[in-house]
């Protein structure tokens, strides 16, 4: 796995993330199971269900790479202390680059 | 520059029609991302935190202007307009898709480009002076036996699996560009009684466990030089620590061996490897190679032409500012090498756009011999330019945000991609740099403050030299946020030294105030403008500077 991220605790709420296969974008799980380049469709789960979704995950290896667990609030915010990092990850980097240099 | 014969040609068309298959066989999911890493870092693709992220390896940070551009078309068709130069003298794509990397891949090696070797536990592009060929202080060009332990290195089955990557660099100058101290292997190219041969230094690198390496061998003759290699990382393959990712390094082998002992088994393998074994490389084999890098024809540039390079600069304050930074002595007379600045202020270290990158291109065709290099402080460089070029090079560069005369000023700092784009990154390193740069914008005064070689990483990796660099800067995670550790005292030249921490981590905000204390330490306490900061501090130590450093935080 590319990513080893901090481990969370069963009722700490979590958003799947990944990145899709083909093209390396950074993808979340809607709560219907699809993925989205979106974070803000981000779904949280918990629990026992966080799980079955991760593993449900992990067996789309054609769609999705290297799944883990993302710390959210409650409505699926991005959370926690790898807060910065998830933000970068889903916005891009944090200041002016590429053509508009 | 070293022209691939057909049978490299082919080597790596069978290499790109090779990962075309697995990239094919990862997509439909046949092979696993578990399966799949090993083979795509072996072509030089990483997974980053919004992409894929191609390498791609510039042999000892040599281009010309086809390359260049080709590089600038990759970056058009499959990327999003730019590139990035690194500090190991390679180029990087940030916003690759997977299934477009066999196509990127093809294109490149149509003109003589390609990934292998950018990544994995083997020997990673050799690196070297990007002064070579050009530098008025140097005994001889090393680029010729970059380019022989290339070929050497490249596919070579005994060590394509080593325990870990593996890093050569090479210098022939009497200032070390290459950073040879803190490489796997470091060699210097010396002259004994009419032979040429090479100081071996070996046990380098940077990481979680920066070492300096000691020297194993005074002098091995040219024709031997490969056998002793092979020698090394012999001896290094067998005993490396393959049980401990953060052992494996060569650094550590010799650490814990000692050089002499190290020294000494390697001398035992040398002397071991049977007649059939030994390459001992052919004069004519040297020769041959040497050939390719034959300096170009260099025109005469007459008195008069010299004196229009004179009034231009007694004319335009700007170009003799520029002229006065970013020029380096040329061994030609009436030639100069120039550093075209990738570090803007305000903007990324290494990053050029692909209208910057063809337009360099076209600038070295029509003024510098059709040659560029990769600086591994992340810039280009023009090393034959005719200083009668000069002010037109410097007019074209200027409207290109491309002439900021900041070579090795404070300004000019290596900076790792960080966590704006490295999944492994603990804090960002770009924004840092940039919010520091701004403190010192002014020309004036970065000159008046003289060399300072700032380096950032973002994390303790090490990408971005922050243990050599004079002022060291290391972004670390403190529970969530992104806090900064300051060293002092790196340098990675021919006294090269590892920097020693100050003190606590700091808070990104409080970064630039803290650099501008150590600086204007600097500026009270030498002994006139000739001392650069790294002198000063090693004469006055570190005290005074730690003093500074925290008083006001
Ligand atoms: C963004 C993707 C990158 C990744 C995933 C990455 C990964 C790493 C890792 C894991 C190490 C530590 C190796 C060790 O200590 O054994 C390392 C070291 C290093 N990397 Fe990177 N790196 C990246 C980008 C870069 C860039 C952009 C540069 C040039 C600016 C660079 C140059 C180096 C250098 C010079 C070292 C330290 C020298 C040494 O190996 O001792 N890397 N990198
Ligand atoms: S030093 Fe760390 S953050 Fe910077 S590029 Fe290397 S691995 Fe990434």
């Amino acid at each position: 796995m590319t990513s080893v991220r901090p481990k969370l605790k069963p009722d700490t709420p979590k958003a799947v993330t990944a990145w899709a296969t083909r093209t390396g974008r950074s993808v979340w799980m809607r709560q219907d199971g699809t993925w989205s380049e979106n974070v803000g469709e981000a779904a949280p789960f918990l629990g026992v269900e966080a799980e079955v979704r991760l593993a449900e995950a992990m067996g789309q290896e054609a769609v999705v790479t290297d799944p883990y667990f993302m710390e959210v609030t409650e409505s699926g915010r991005i959370a926690g202390r790898e807060t910065i990092r998830e933000t970068i990850r889903a916005t891009g980097p944090t200041f002016i680059f590429g053509e508009g240099i | 520059m070293y022209r691939y014969d057909e049978f490299d040609a082919r080597l790596v068309g069978d290499r790109v029609a090779q990962f075309r298959g697995q990239v094919a066989r990862r997509l439909s999911g046949e092979l696993k991302e578990d399966e799949f890493k090993p083979l795509r870092l072996q072509n030089g693709v990483y997974l980053q935190l919004h992409a894929y992220m191609l390498r791609v390896a510039i042999p000892y940070g040599q281009l010309d202007g086809a390359k260049l551009r080709r590089l600038a078309e990759v970056s058009r068709r499959y990327d999003r307009g730019y590139g990035h130069f690194t500090t190991r003298q390679n180029v990087q794509f940030n916003w690759v898709g997977l299934g477009d990397i066999p196509d990127i891949l093809e294109f490149l090696a149509g003109e003589g480009l390609h990934a292998i070797q950018t990544s994995g536990n083997c020997i990673r592009n050799v690196t070297s002076d990007h002064f070579a060929g050009a530098a008025a202080d140097e005994l001889m060009d090393p680029r010729p036996w970059c380019e022989i332990i290339r070929q050497w290195s490249s596919f070579h089955p005994e060590f394509a699996f080593l325990p870990r990557k593996f890093k050569i660099a090479v210098t022939a100058a009497a200032h070390d560009r290459a950073a040879i101290a803190v490489h796997d292997i470091g060699l210097r190219i010396l002259e004994r009684n009419g032979v040429v041969g090479f100081e071996v230094h070996a046990g380098g690198g940077q990481g979680r466990t920066p070492l300096l390496a000691a020297k194993i061998r005074d002098f091995v003759p040219e024709t031997d030089i490969l056998d002793y290699l092979e020698a090394v990382l012999r001896v290094y393959n067998r005993h490396g620590r393959r049980d401990n990712k953060y052992k494996a390094r060569i650094k550590i082998l010799v650490h814990e061996l000692g050089a002499e002992e190290f020294s000494r088994q390697v001398d035992a393998e040398f002397a071991a490897q049977g007649g059939h074994e030994k390459i001992a490389l052919p004069q004519a084999e040297i020769d041959r190679i040497h050939a390719y890098f034959a300096p170009p024809d260099f025109v005469p540039v007459s008195a008069e032409e010299a004196a229009l390079f004179d009034a231009a600069q007694a004319a335009d304050v700007d170009f003799a500012e520029w002229c006065g930074v970013n020029l380096h002595p040329h061994r030609q007379p009436g030639h100069a090498s120039v550093t075209v600045s990738l570090k803007p202020v305000g903007g990324a270290a290494g990053d050029a756009t692909a209208e910057q990158m063809d337009l360099v291109a076209g600038l070295a065709e029509r003024y510098a011999y059709d040659d560029i290099r990769v600086s591994h402080a992340q810039n280009l460089v023009l090393p034959h330019v005719p200083v009668v070029h000069l002010y037109a090079l410097w007019q074209a560069l200027e409207a290109a945000s491309l002439a900021t005369p900041n070579e090795s000023l404070i300004t000019d700092m290596i900076v790792c991609p960080g966590l704006d784009y490295c999944n492994l990154a603990n804090a960002r390193s770009i924004p840092v740099s940039q919010a520091v740069a701004q403190l010192f914008a002014e020309t004036k005064y970065q000159r008046e403050i003289g060399r300072l070689h700032i380096n950032i990483s973002g994390c303790i990796n090490a990408c971005g030299h922050h243990h050599v660099g004079h002022i060291g800067i290391l972004g670390v995670d403190r529970k969530g946020e992104e806090v900064y550790q300051i060293s002092l005292g790196g340098r990675a030249d021919e006294k090269a030294a590892i920097g020693g921490i100050a003190g606590p981590a700091l808070k990104a905000e409080d970064v630039p105030g803290a650099v501008k204390r150590i600086v204007d330490t600097y500026l009270s306490l030498r002994r006139g403008r000739d001392e650069i900061f790294i002198d000063t501090l090693a004469r006055t130590g570190m005290e005074p500077f730690k003093e500074a450093l925290y008083a006001a935080a």
